[in-house]
Order: structure tokens, then sequence, then C-alpha cells
């Protein structure tokens, strides 16, 4: 163990597995929470002043825009430490590279060729450190003619052919909301690191992981893609895979399976439509869906959303029911699994966060707040050799 | 070029629909072993029914064949680079069977209910009996503990019950889920980590583990700035249609050509000073559109005039004419477009697949690239039963006249017919 390393008591599934973050925004640092959920020791490089640009954007805490108020960013970074440092700077270079030779796993999401005129790209830092894999997260990927194109969540959806097949017909495609493009390059980049670690362990050496958020969704999208392969059909954007019914104080989702319509014509009072030709399987209901539709509705205004999930659920009819962040707070299965936690941070005090989705050997792995900007210089540049008035000095200097 | 990067591994996939055979078809296309648990009496039912009007509905250009279990794409996109055996586990002798394999397995991943592993006497305390170390990961729909643990879900419904779908959909309309499952994929991709650093803790300490995942809650995770403001600001989101809500404009907007449309996001006021040069707008427009604030607040103006603007034109010359000048623009591509894609095609996102019985067909690859292990479909999507001759023999050890008393049970049968239709 180097003096670097943070000093942990739990042995947790990643204890000893080292990671230098030196990603923003949303992708690179979700990737490296879900390392450091895991037990990894992650250090999070922040250029200096206002640190990851996540940092800057809503929702704050109160509404108050300040740097240790973001929600984003506060949930993006937990289990991390922060040191700041202007990797542009020249000074950066006696800085970075001891931190190289540390890291099993970077993750980085600056544009292709960025961390190049760095004297950061792979080939740089298979030099310094050969058993380092580098793990790069970008709109398009290292190569290929769009490779220095502009991108953001929504145009990734687009290139990644997940927009033209959500929405209505006669409408624009939609996008999901949120940053599904984002999220999911950081759960392929948690999961491409994990490969590379694998193989690092059997061979000894560290690679370039590359990874796209076009085709994150292009990989998550399917049937488009799928469609179009067998069928030789473009899909048609539809509400027809799980229709949403308005009930009385939200609404409520169905999946129609052939295990479970006679009970759901039992359950809405309509046994007769059991036999009626025009819903009798899959294909006759996605046909006849608009009237399908109407007669399901009536039915349905005079439900109630977490009775009738319930109920449904109850008879294995696979229901859902529209959950806003308040449904989701007050569920039970989720108040019953610990699945919020409450986290004390020094500015924002005492929140919920979505916590870990899953339970290890019966157990909630730990949860800690994520860093204030720069919390962590102290510690990690004294164990990286720095004199306090060193550290002085290249705080004057802006260098960190 | 150096070996597999999951080479050795060996995983037991008791999974199936979407989310779980995707994440062991990626583990395979990487090298590990992939053993396919199901049985004729209970497939995948992503394999669909007997018969074609069941529900699964994509067969190769329409045609479902003889054996339609054998030829759905939503069966055969997720299960490559696996091979698959017939063990009914609703028979003692198939649990048996099974427990052999744990025995030869490094991890074993399932997705069934809550509580049908403990019924067919494969819980995670009966299979650490069989082989200490074992790594058992479920992956079941709401986890496996709590009120709701027996209750079943697809994509579309985890979409509604994690949140997600609470702030899809148009300005001021219903919420709606996305146009596929996108639950799914996203547990797939963090279960590959979640396997993987099972692995990890078992290098380093020797200890098995198992990991109990609920799908509901992985996708919750995806929105957790939609959490935090509520927890912060006691704020609810609802749609905001293809709206941003940092920067603007941002829209997908109608080009030339059936539902032809393009995606752009202008980030900042000097993308928009460049954009709206394209646009030309009349410089008392300009002003009155300069910061975001104006933008936000003008939004539906906004698009009325980009919509303008675009409308008769070409959604791949707007793209690249945006791009030139560093706006961030995408065209809203199509199935058939997706799959002819220069970029794609240019970084081999598709790999073409010849299966027995669908043809040769590209699928999508993975959303990762590896510079020392290029992973690769290794086989297409597996027959159901192809290989439970090779898994009996070979990987449990059982003599020709255990597997043929199996046979004659029925328990290793990979007609599916003998068992009635399992519809979706």
């Amino acid at each position: 163990m180097s003096l670097l390393d943070k000093p942990f008591s739990e042995d947790l599934p990643l204890s000893g597995v080292k990671v230098l973050d030196i990603s923003q925004g949303v992708a690179g640092p979700y990737a490296g929470k879900l390392l450091g959920g895991m037990g990894a020791d992650v250090i999070s490089v922040e250029p200096p002043i206002h640190g990851d640009y996540a940092r800057l954007i809503p929702p704050f805490f109160e509404d108050d825009p300040h740097i240790e108020k973001s929600g984003l960013f506060l949930y993006l970074n937990t289990d991390k430490r922060s040191i700041t440092l202007d990797l542009s700077s020249e000074q950066s270079q006696s800085v970075i590279k001891p931190l190289i030779e540390w890291a099993d796993i970077i993750i980085e999401n600056y544009a292709p060729d960025t961390l190049e005129n760095l004297g950061l790209g792979y080939k740089d830092i298979e030099k310094i450190s050969s058993k380092t894999s580098l793990v790069s997260i970008t709109d398009f990927g290292q190569s290929g003619p769009y490779k220095d194109y502009q991108g953001t969540n929504l145009i990734s959806l687009a290139l990644g052919g997940l927009l033209q097949i959500t929405g209505d017909v006669d409408k624009e495609p939609l996008k999901v909301g949120g940053r599904p493009a984002e999220y999911i390059a950081g759960l392929s980049a948690f999961s491409g690191a994990m490969v590379a670690l694998y193989a690092q362990r059997a061979s000894g050496e560290g690679q370039h992981v590359d990874v796209s958020m076009v085709e994150a969704i292009a990989t998550a999208q399917m049937y488009s893609g799928l469609n179009y392969a067998y069928l030789g059909e473009n899909r048609v954007r539809a509400n027809d895979i799980a229709p949403m019914y308005q009930v009385s104080n939200g609404h409520v989702g169905v999946m129609y399976r052939q295990d479970n319509w006679d009970d759901f014509c039992d359950m809405i009072g309509r046994p007769e439509m059991k036999d009626d030709e025009r819903f009798i399987d899959n294909v006759a209901r996605r046909e006849n869906i608009i009237e399908l539709n109407q007669i399901v509705s009536e039915w349905m205004i005079k439900q109630d959303k977490t009775e009738l999930y319930h109920l449904a659920q109850g008879q294995r009819m696979p229901f859902g029911y529209i959950c806003d962040a308040e449904d989701l707070i007050s569920s039970e299965q989720y108040i019953h699994r610990g699945y919020f936690v409450e986290i004390d941070h020094p500015v924002c005090g005492k929140l919920l966060y979505p916590g870990h989705s899953f339970f290890w050997d019966d157990e909630k792995l730990p949860m800690e707040r994520a860093p204030l900007l720069g919390e962590h210089n102290e510690s990690v540049y004294e164990a990286l050799g720095f004199s306090k008035e060193e550290v002085s000095a290249l705080t004057e200097k802006g260098v960190i | 070029m150096s070996k597999n990067a999951l080479e050795g591994l060996r995983v037991l996939d008791l999974t199936q629909v979407w989310a779980g055979p995707t994440c062991t078809k990626i583990l395979g296309d990487l090298g590990a072993e992939i053993i396919k648990i199901e049985s004729g009496r209970r497939m995948d039912i992503s394999r669909g029914g007997t018969t074609a009007n069941s529900g699964a509905g994509l067969y190769p250009d329409g045609n479902a064949g003889d054996e339609p279990w054998n030829t759905s794409g939503l069966y055969t996109d997720r299960n490559r680079s696996k091979i698959s055996a017939c063990l009914d586990l609703t028979h003692p002798k198939g649990v048996e069977v099974l427990k052999k394999l744990v025995e030869k397995s490094d991890v074993v991943i399932e997705s069934f209910r809550s509580g049908v592993m403990e019924r067919f006497g494969l819980s995670y305390e009966d299979l650490k009996l069989i082989r200490k170390d074992i790594i058992m990961v479920s992956l079941a729909s709401q986890g496996g503990s709590g009120p709701e643990r027996s209750y079943g879900s697809f994509g579309a419904t985890l979409e509604q019950t994690a949140g997600i779908a609470s702030f899809t959909g148009y300005l001021g309309g219903d919420p709606r889920t996305s146009g596929t499952f996108l639950p799914d994929p996203m547990v797939a991709f963090l279960a590959i980590g979640i396997v993987l650093s099972a692995i990890e803790q078992r290098r380093t300490t020797g200890k098995g583990t198992f990991v109990d995942l609920s799908q509901r809650e992985v996708t919750t995770g995806v929105v957790g700035e939609m959490v935090m403001d509520y927890t912060m600001n006691g704020r609810k989101w609802g749609p905001n249609g293809n709206r941003d809500n940092v920067f603007a404009p941002q829209g997908v907007y109608k080009c030339y050509g059936d539902d032809s449309w393009i995606a752009i996001s202008v980030r900042t006021d000097d993308e928009w000073n460049t954009f709206s040069e394209m646009l030309n707008l009349s410089s008392e427009q300009v002003n009155t559109f300069s910061t975001v604030s104006q933008r936000f607040a003008q939004h539906d103006e906004l698009d009325r005039l980009i919509t303008q603007w675009s409308q008769d034109k070409d959604a791949h010359e707007v793209m690249h004419a945006l791009q030139m000048v560093g706006i961030p623009a995408g065209v809203s591509l199509t199935g058939e477009q997706i799959l002819a894609d220069e970029h794609l095609n240019d970084r081999e996102f598709w790999e073409e697949v010849d299966h027995p019985m669908v043809g040769r067909r590209p699928f999508l690859s993975r959303p990762f690239k590896f510079s020392k292990h290029p992973a690769s479909t290794r086989s297409h999507a597996p027959l159901l039963g192809a290989h439970t001759d090779y898994v009996l023999r070979d990987i449990a050890g059982l003599s020709d006249e255990e597997i043929t008393e199996l046979s004659d049970l029925g328990i290793t049968s990979n007609d599916p017919t003998a068992f009635g239709s399992t519809a979706f």
C-alpha cells in the first residue's frame, strides 16, 4: 500500500483497485462513481476554480447556483476523493505522472486527440505505466468520419437510432427524459473498465477502452436496427408496446400478454372480450389498439394507480404505474430495500440520494458523499511528496 | 492478437428475455464460455411461442419457418456467442444435472421471478454447498426482497415504475415510454461490470458472492438528478419534449422527405450567433434571442423559425453543414439508415452473422472497443438445445447411459411442441 492509497477498513469488492478519474460531466463521473461504490479508490482530478463542469449544472440545492450545490454533481461523485489540477499547464506533468503510475484505470471524456496533445494519450500512458488502462468516453468514439463532430445527449439518441422510434407517428421523434445516452455510456464505461482490469490481472497489461455514446445508444435501441435487418422495414413510432392509461390519480401502464388476457378481461369486467376476434392475440390487439384503448380507458379512469398496480401484479400481470420522484421516495418496495440513502454533506446537509441498486452478500455497500472541490489536495499532494510550500506555490500559479 | 479478454471464464446462464441475455452475450463476445440453460417446457420467452402468431413477431422476412422458436429475431439478437443446453428444472433430475454444472462454473446468473430459484432448490445457499466460491448474480425485476419482490416487469413498465416515463413526453403531454425497452440494456451493461467485480473480489479474497440486483433500482439510478431536485427542492419533473434544461434552442426539426428529421442542440451564445446567421434572421430578431433566457422564453418561436429553414433541406446535408461550424446536429436515423450509417460502418459496429435458419444478417455489436482484445460474435444464436449433449457429457461429465435416461424422461427435450405453446 502506498501513501497515496486511501485507508480503507471495509472489505469491499474492489478494495485495492485504483482509479484516476479525469473526466467531467455525466458519463465518465458515473463510471467512476460505480467503481468507487464497489470499493475502488477513486481520485477525481478537477480543473481549478470551478471544478468539474457538472458543478455548474442544475438542479442546485435551494436553487442557489454554487459549485458545491449541484444535485447532478453530488449524485455522480459519491465515493471519490477530489484534487484540483490544470492538466493543460506544464507543471501538471510532474503531478500527473505519479498518479498515472498509481492507477489501474484512468477514466477520461475529453474530445478525441485532446489528451494526446497534452502528452497524455494512451501511448504516453502506456510508456509511463504499462499496467494502466485508459477508458475514453466520447460522443462518437476515437475513430471514424464523425470522430470530431459535436454531440449532446439528444444527438446521440438521434444518431444511435432510438430517437426515430420514440414518440407519436404524426409528431416529431421524441427524446427520452434525462440524460440516457450519457448514463448508458457511463454504465458501459464501468463495465469496460472491469473487462480491462480482468484482462490486466491475467496479462499484466493495460489497454485503451473506447466507449462511444452513439454506439451505447445504437446497442440499446435494438428494435430499430433489428426490424430493418429482419423485415426490411423501418419501425414506426407507436405507443403500442406498453400502452399507458389515465387513471384517477395518474397513469398506469399495461403489457398485453397472451397469458394474462383472460384475467385482464375479467378484471375490467368485460369477460366477453376474451373471445372477441379483434383482440384475440397480440397481432390482433396491435391492429385494433385504438378500439381496445377506448374500451380499456373507460374502466381505467376510475382506478387508483397503486391499488391497480398491486391488484394486477397480484394476478401476475406485469403492470406499471408512472412514478414521479415523490412516488419513488414513497414506494414501499424502495423503502423496504433501503434504496434511497441519506447522505450528509457539509454544504447541503442531509439529503436522500438514490443508492446502490443491489445487495452484495445481503449487505448494502456503503456510500460516501461527493467531495468538495479540491478537498483532498493536501493529503494527496503530500503523499506525492510535495511540501506545503510547493503546494501553495502551485496553487498561486493556478496549477492546482 | 492475444487471446480473448475473458478467456477461461465459464458462466451458467439461466436468464431470459433481454437484460440477462444481453449481459451474457457480451461476456460471450469477449471470450467467456456461456452455457445457456433452457428447456422445451420453458423456453426463453423471446423465442416466442411454438407458432408464429404469438407475439415475438420478428421473424426473418416475416417467415417464421417450421421452428419459430429458432428464428425469432428477439432471441437471435441477444443470444449469440453462447451454447444452449436443454434441462427441465421442474424435474429433480434436471436440477441434479444443473448442480453438476455449477461445480464447473465460475458464475451463475439468473433473472427468474424472485423465489423461483429457491423452489428449484437452487438458492445461493444451495449453490454454495456445491461450489464454495460460486458467484451468483440475480437480476430480478424488483430485487429479492420487499413487498413487490415477486412482481414481474418488462423494460417498458420499468421505465414507468422507475421514474423515466414521468418526464418523457411531448411538452405539456402525457408521460411516455421509449421506443425500446431501455432498462434492459442498462441492466445488461451494468451487470457485466458487476459480474467482473465479483470475480475481482474472488481473486483477492477467494470468496464467492451473491448479488441481489433490482432492475427497477438500476433504472432509477440513471435519473439521479431528477430525484435530487425533489429531495433538494421538492420539485417534480414533467415531460419537456425535446428541450434541454440548460441551453436553448434544442429540438428535432422537419427536413425534406418522408419522416425525415434533424436533431439540433445549441449549447452556447457563440453557437447561437453562428446558427442565427445560417438561419438568415434579421438583426432585430437576432437581438431578441441573444441570451439563453431570451431563447428559452421564445423557444416556440425559435422552433418555428428553425423548421421554416430546415423543412426543405436534406437532413444529412443539414447535419454536415452545422457540424462544419461546430454546432451539434444529428440526423434522426431510421433503421435502414442506422444500418447504412458511414460512421458506424467505418467503426465496424454492425456484425454480420450467418444463422442456419435466419440467413446472414447484421446485428448490433457492443458499446465499447478494446485495443488489445477485440471482441466479436463468436457463434450465431444457438438452436434450442443444440449443445445439450456436449454440455452433459463434456462439462457435467455424464455417461451415455445417464444422458439417455434424461432424454427418455423428457428432461432434455428440445421439442417445445411436446409441451404446448408457451406464448408471449
